[in-house]
């Protein structure tokens, strides 16, 4: 008999009720309201989905939304598939590798700040990378000043940071596997690839959902590295949703709007969200 | 012979991913000892005359005291996420309601609203509760910025927990809460351990909370000292890279001592 | 076992206290001042710091705290502060946003000081952020722009210094054909791009107060067309103030847009001959008048004594010549700008004919306060589109004639 366990998650409600649920309220009431520096400590006026309206009709909703797909796609699809591999190649418990893997922790964990300032030197016109270019196929690129491609770069440093956490966990779903598993496998005459298709990937399959929406998410709200790389340029190039919302908010000081884009990020990822809980719950039960 | 074929590729594997990561870090760590107008010269990119002034600039009394404010912080933050998120996660892992698809769902939203929406609201309520310029707010608030996140990471774990043995364990006579605490928690230590290693390195480069709801810079955690060599006047580049390496010494620490943990650890978690 | 209760009790006990020592925390205290400021680099800090010392030496019992915050969080954690009665007393913020903090309330008005105030009339009119009358604000000091250029390259490659907009093109030419890099400023769609972008568009004939399509478009037409023959690298669409300065300063740039507080760096790092003239784009160009102000939180409890700071301080002759010293801020009290230390000062002087000739108030009068950020932020998208090539400068221009048709009311 299945005992409740609801009671466990008491202590998380109650917590986050206090401090989650009601700013999360606030956002969606701002995001109905026009909220200005001079009346954010006073009331605010509830104008219904005239910030929605003002973002389409300007434009930076669309083309935000737009920017925002593109990116998270890169993020995830380089972040969640080269989590994967750096874990496969970092799977032995070697001095090479956990030296590597070491680097790239250190890595992950250090501010977006230091992170996109680096990029930012790496990639300008006589950056490290253009001095390569320019001496290997004899071309400038430009990375972070080309509408073209600043939104490309951006986001490739987005998941060059994210895979050290990828691959972490990926990496320790692939030790839990039954070693029995692979002898059989080699005595199965099993090449590599095969062993990657029929053993590896399925045994992380559960490992990958987790982390696939999470790195949806973290890319869905990252404005750290457009902030410090592009400030959202050069032009618009890199306005997507969650940069206009915080350029919105903390630079024009219009709050409403910040909040109606921000709010129109979050609805897409409830769409996501739903999906992954239903999915998650119905693979466990079979 | 596919032997040293596949060691081959291994090895190159392993290299690209060196390269990618450690030419940036060995870029940080260069840079914090370079004179600032040794910076931009990109004739001065590796041969230079190396200084520690960058170092010696930020080395007083206020690195300390926000060393300090940083791990109070993160480990105030890491004990209260997982003192919440524990539990949940292992609710959720153990129930199939449609209250766990919801809370579930729900949880992944909070994950998604971003902090610059949360700091205004968040500066009210805790301004309501008196909780500004201290340390349970910030703390507070942190804990509950990392808390959908844990739960979401930690319930994987939970649910590789086999349920013969929580069962056997009530069979004995155990109630729930006895079941979970001696039975199940042992099992998932490795993957709390992990989760609890990633919200404190997380929490201990937060910064927005930090900024906003002290008042008082003796307050501040190094994430604050950072933001301070970033400004439209100009970027103190030598003593940006200088703080980066100050403020990630720490959590290679802890990376280190946590490595066999985390080595072995998240095996229970994802497999199954 | 990884849970131990000792573990548990540990930081349980380490939490209450936390929370019991920092419980207490707004000051009451009527020999206080809170100071708040977003200031960085080494000298401005300097400055500040000395200003505490000044004020407490002169003072005694009084205690002065400096606050920094983050210059992109300043404005939203004073409303919050002002909100929830935890502000600061007196607020050095960016000068720009005076008017509308002002109308959100959280400065205090200063007239009552200000005409208790012997030297007001020392301060020039311009620098006094007024609202509906009444004063909220003042700024101690300016920081603008003028045209830097490096005298070596110059002088090798046989080009003279522009007096006007056709020399400086010639100048480029000359000095591009070198190998050398031609012009830098700033492009990046943001307030730094609008605020260099002003000279650019004035002096095409654009205002605020008439916003012309055309003239914007030859403005910008202008820019990009530097960009494409080379004259201004590619990079500027991405460029704060502070990067294409660094690179100027390596030698290799001829020419770059930038301000006053650059001096000091010059002074003592350039390696290279260098001068500085005013923006040389001719008749009707406009510098803002950019740069930090100075006001007192509405929520303060210490006002009079917040007013007796910044009158000993940054209101002082001495106080102004101390940051004119420190970080090459140009003063605003007549009598300190006309000193010798600014008056003779080959590159200073420059910056105050170009302040006289040139300069305007930030913002834009014309432009209502709520709108004041949202105005700059697309003035400065529009730049960086027409120079990144991303739209069409004629129709970056309209656009943003556009939407001042709405943010302008």
């Amino acid at each position: 008999m299945k005992k409740n366990r609801f009671a466990f998650a008491i202590p998380a409600l109650v917590l986050l009720s206090l401090f989650a649920v009601f700013p999360a309220a606030q956002l969606v009431r701002m995001s109905l309201s026009e909220v200005s520096l001079q009346t954010l400590n006073g009331n605010w006026v509830f104008v219904g989905l005239e910030n929605f309206r003002n973002g389409i009709s300007d434009g930076s909703i669309p083309w935000g939304l737009r920017l925002t797909l593109i990116y998270t796609l890169i993020v995830t699809v380089l972040g969640v598939v080269g989590g994967f591999i750096a874990a496969y190649l970092l799977r032995g418990k070697g001095r090479y590798a956990s030296i590597v893997l070491a680097i790239m922790v250190f890595i992950w964990a250090l501010p977006p700040v230091v992170n996109g300032s680096v990029w930012k030197f790496l990639l300008a016109e006589d950056g490290l990378l253009n001095l390569i270019s320019r001496s290997t196929i004899g071309q400038t690129i430009p990375f972070l000043f080309s509408h073209d491609f600043a939104l490309y770069s951006v986001a490739v440093v987005n998941a060059w940071v994210i895979i050290p956490f990828n691959a972490l966990v990926f990496r320790a779903a692939i030790l839990g596997i039954d070693d029995q598993i692979f002898e059989a496998a080699i005595l199965d005459g099993a090449s590599k690839i095969q062993e990657i298709r029929f053993i590896v990937i399925p045994s992380v399959k559960p490992a990958s959902l987790v982390l696939t929406i999470l790195t949806i998410v973290n890319a869905f709200r990252s404005y750290d590295f457009i902030y410090v790389m592009t400030q959202g340029g050069p032009g618009t190039a890199t306005q997507t949703l969650p940069y206009a919302s915080y350029s919105q908010a903390f630079v024009q000081y219009n709050f409403g709007a910040g909040s109606a884009t921000a709010v129109v990020a979050v609805l897409l990822v409830v769409v996501l969200a739903i999906i992954y809980a239903r999915n998650v719950f119905k693979e466990e039960r079979s | 012979m596919t032997r040293t074929h596949k060691f081959g590729i291994t090895v190159l594997g392993q290299t690209f991913f060196l390269i990618t990561y450690a030419v940036p870090f060995i870029w940080i760590v260069l840079t914090s000892l370079k004179k600032s107008t040794d910076v931009f010269d990109s004739s001065k990119s590796v041969v230079f005359t190396p200084t520690l002034e960058a170092y010696q600039r930020v080395a007083d009394i206020h690195l300390l005291q926000a060393l300090g404010q940083s791990a109070l912080i993160a480990s105030l933050s890491t004990a209260l996420v997982l003192l919440v998120a524990v539990p949940a996660a292992y609710a959720l892992a153990r129930s199939s309601a449609w209250w766990s698809v919801a809370m579930l769902a729900v949880l992944i939203v909070f994950q998604m609203i971003p902090q610059t929406s949360t700091v205004i609201p968040l500066f009210k309520v805790l301004g309501n509760l008196n909780l500004l310029d201290s340390l349970a707010g910030v703390v507070i608030a942190d804990a509950s910025l990392m808390t959908p996140f844990a739960i979401i990471l930690l319930r994987p774990f939970f649910r590789s927990v086999p349920e013969a043995v929580e069962e056997a364990s009530s069979l004995d006579g155990a109630g729930s809460f006895r079941s979970f605490w001696s039975v199940v928690l042992p099992i998932a230590r490795n993957g709390i351990a992990t989760t609890g290693t990633v919200v404190f390195i997380i929490v201990w480069g937060e910064f927005l909370y930090s900024v906003n709801f002290f008042m008082t810079p003796g307050k501040y955690p190094l994430s604050a000292m950072l933001a301070q060599q970033v400004s439209s006047y100009g970027v103190n580049w030598s003593g940006l890279m200088a703080l980066a390496v100050v403020t990630a010494i720490p959590i290679a620490i802890l990376y280190a001592v946590s490595y066999r943990l985390l080595k072995e650890g998240l095996t229970v978690g994802a497999v199954k | 076992m990884a849970f131990s209760s000792k573990k548990l009790t540990a930081i349980g006990a380490a939490a209450v206290l936390a929370l019991g020592v920092s419980a207490c925390s707004s000051s009451t205290d009527e020999n206080k001042i809170v100071v708040w400021h977003y200031y960085s680099l080494d000298n401005q800090v300097e400055m500040l710091n000395g200003f505490e010392k000044t004020f407490e030496a002169a003072n005694e019992g009084v205690n002065v705290e400096n606050v920094y915050i983050p210059q992109d969080q300043l404005n939203s954690k004073l409303i919050g502060a002002v909100g929830t009665s935890t502000g600061p007393d007196v607020v050095i913020f960016d000068g720009y946003s005076a008017t509308s903090l002002a109308a959100s309330g959280a400065l205090a008005p200063l007239d009552d000081y200000v005409s208790e105030f012997a030297d007001a009339g020392q301060i020039s009119e311009g620098a006094w952020a007024k609202l509906e009358d009444k004063t909220y604000s003042v700024q101690s000091y300016v920081n603008t722009l003028g045209l830097y250029y490096n005298k070596s390259i110059l002088d090798e490659v046989g080009a003279k210094v522009p007096t006007n907009q056709a020399e400086l093109e010639e100048a480029l030419a000359l000095v591009s054909a070198a190998g050398y890099e031609g012009l830098s400023f700033a492009g990046q769609p943001d307030l730094q791009g609008a605020f260099q972008a002003n000279p650019w568009l004035t002096s095409a004939g654009f205002s605020y107060e008439s916003p012309n399509v055309d003239s914007l478009t030859k403005a910008l037409t202008l820019a990009r067309n530097w960009v494409e023959k080379g004259y201004v690298s590619a990079e500027v669409a991405a460029w704060d103030q502070n990067t294409p300065f660094s690179k100027f300063m390596l030698g290799k740039t001829a020419f770059a847009e930038n301000g006053n507080w650059q001096l000091a760096t010059l002074a003592s790092d350039a390696e290279f001959e260098y001068g500085i003239v005013p923006m040389p784009f001719g008749q009707g160009t406009k510098i803002y008048l950019g740069g930090e102000a100075e006001g007192i939180a509405s929520t303060s409890k210490n006002k009079d004594l917040a007013w007796k700071y910044l009158e000993e301080t940054f209101l002082s002759k001495e106080g102004q010549l101390q940051a004119l010293d420190l970080v090459g801020s140009i003063p605003t009290r007549a009598d300190a700008a006309s000193e010798d230390a600014v008056a003779k000062d080959p590159y200073l002087n420059q910056f105050s004919t170009a302040i006289a000739d040139q300069g305007t108030p930030f913002p834009d009068s014309v432009i209502p306060p709520k709108n004041t950020e949202t105005v700059y932020a697309e003035a400065g998208t529009m730049w960086s589109l027409a120079l990144s090539g991303q739209a069409e400068p004629a129709k970056a221009a309209a656009e943003f004639v556009t939407k001042l048709d709405t943010l302008l009311k």
